[in-house]
């Protein structure tokens, strides 16, 4: 069995992301207008939130594949799963650097203790278990089942650590409550617009390392 | 069969003490460092008792988790148990109902203690405390099965334990010292209601996941 290299729909999906991001950072600085109060420290929204989203989308993803690996046994959503669980971390990294490059100047500190920052952190430390269990786990195939068990308890622990923390401490419910559906079009179509430019991105890795992840497979299992 | 297992977990702790005793010690040891890293002024660790109580509990009960499939491992029995037909779900059970036992002795036995070292003064009810410890047991150990059962196998089985638990029983965390506040600082039951419900649907939500994926965990 041969491997083969060229995916052509990868290569469609990066150049339109590349065109797409390109797109999207010259709407951020130079057509999303300023926000008065904010300044230049809004602009950081239109890259915070979709990543926010990407980051959960991900970790949704990880759940799906883990339901799924344990009921076929196929081996696709165990790799899928642990492409998306990377993904996600990673994404989810990037909003836990960019909230509180936010929060400095309009918080006036980088850290409070407010619900979504907070389970995003409760989330991050989760998945450092789950890339520590995948590492540690032992035999390949174990690892995969109890991967796929906590990839699953992560997210249905989500709402109870959000709800815990929103009512933890009411004083640290600073997190702008905005609805975006009631923006004006200047800020929502560039938000929605880079929302969907993330989202793309997020699937475009998601089949690179899919694809890498399947190489991985066939190679160690000598079917090339 | 839930009976027979129970007995079975009973019986071996029972005779070696080793889950309740590690815990207990290991309670001891933080209980100590608790009195002297504090100020030693009654007044502020009544303010801080219930945080520090639960901080004292879920410290110990990861000692005593780890244990809790320990026999098992350390003398390769436990490709025996899952080969006899036991339905996975009642050996879930079985680890639950004795984890829940476990840590409530050992909470018992390390209770005047921390009330003597911590200098704090006794609640005026009692019941409510239990309940909400009670009900804090069932979470913790909810959970703390099925990771234990995740790392048992691990490399890194003492390490990866606690790494997994704590982030997942923050809302249960965060839900206990919250009711303990209220009952401890006797504020009106509506006040920290919504707490124990927290801490009920967490019971529920950890206990059915619990109940259903330990047959994938426990799979050779």
């Amino acid at each position: 069995m041969s491997i083969q290299f060229q995916d052509r729909t990868a290569n469609n999906l990066l150049v339109l992301t590349i065109i797409l991001m390109s797109a999207n950072l010259y709407t951020i600085f130079f057509v999303a207008p300023m926000v008065p109060e904010q300044t230049w420290a809004q602009k950081i929204f239109y890259i915070h939130v979709p990543i926010a989203w990407t980051g959960f989308l991900s970790y949704f993803i990880v759940m799906v594949a883990g339901i799924l690996f344990l009921l076929k046994k196929d081996p696709f959503w165990d790799r899928l799963g642990l492409a998306a669980a990377e993904i996600g971390t990673l994404f989810i990294v990037l909003v836990l650097i960019t909230g509180p490059i936010w929060a400095t100047p309009i918080w006036g500190r980088p850290w409070v203790w407010e619900p979504r920052l907070t389970t995003t952190l409760i989330l991050f430390l989760i998945y450092v278990g789950y890339f520590m269990l995948r590492k540690f786990g032992g035999h390949p195939e174990r690892v995969a089942r109890y991967a796929a068990v906590l990839g699953i308890m992560a997210f249905i622990d989500v709402p109870l650590i959000f709800y815990s923390v929103k009512f933890w401490a009411p004083q640290f419910q600073l997190h702008p409550q905005v609805e975006m559906g009631q923006q004006p079009d200047g800020i929502f179509y560039p938000f929605l617009f880079s929302m969907i430019t993330f989202t793309i991105l997020n699937i475009l890795m998601l089949r690179i390392r899919v694809r890498i992840l399947n190489f991985h497979h066939q190679i160690i299992t000598n079917n090339v | 069969m839930f009976t027979i297992l129970l007995k079975k977990e009973l019986f071996v702790e029972f005779r070696n003490k080793e889950v309740v005793l590690s815990m207990l010690a290991f309670g001891v040891a933080v209980l100590l460092i608790f009195s002297f890293s504090l100020s030693g002024d009654p007044k502020i660790n009544h303010e801080m008792a219930p945080g520090l109580f639960w901080t004292l509990v879920i410290l110990s009960s990861s000692l005593g988790l780890h244990r809790l499939f320990g026999q098992e491992k350390d003398f390769d029995a436990f490709a025996s148990l899952i080969a006899a037909p036991i339905d996975r779900g009642t050996l879930y059970l079985a680890k639950w109902v004795s984890g829940i036992m476990f840590l409530t002795v050992t909470e018992f036995l390390i209770i005047m203690p921390f009330f003597l070292f911590l200098g704090l003064s006794l609640p005026i009810t009692i019941l409510p405390g239990i309940g909400i410890v009670l009900l804090g047991n069932l979470g913790i150990v909810a959970v703390g099965v099925i990771v234990s059962g995740l790392a048992m196998r691990a490399k890194m089985s003492a390490v990866l334990l606690p790494v997994l638990l704590f982030p997942l029983i923050t809302p249960l965390l965060i839900a206990c010292v919250k009711a303990t506040i209220g009952w401890y600082h006797v504020l009106p039951f509506s006040q920290w209601q919504f707490w124990l419900l927290i801490m009920a649907t967490y019971v529920v939500i950890f206990s059915l996941a619990g109940y259903i994926f330990f047959d994938h965990i426990t799979e050779e």
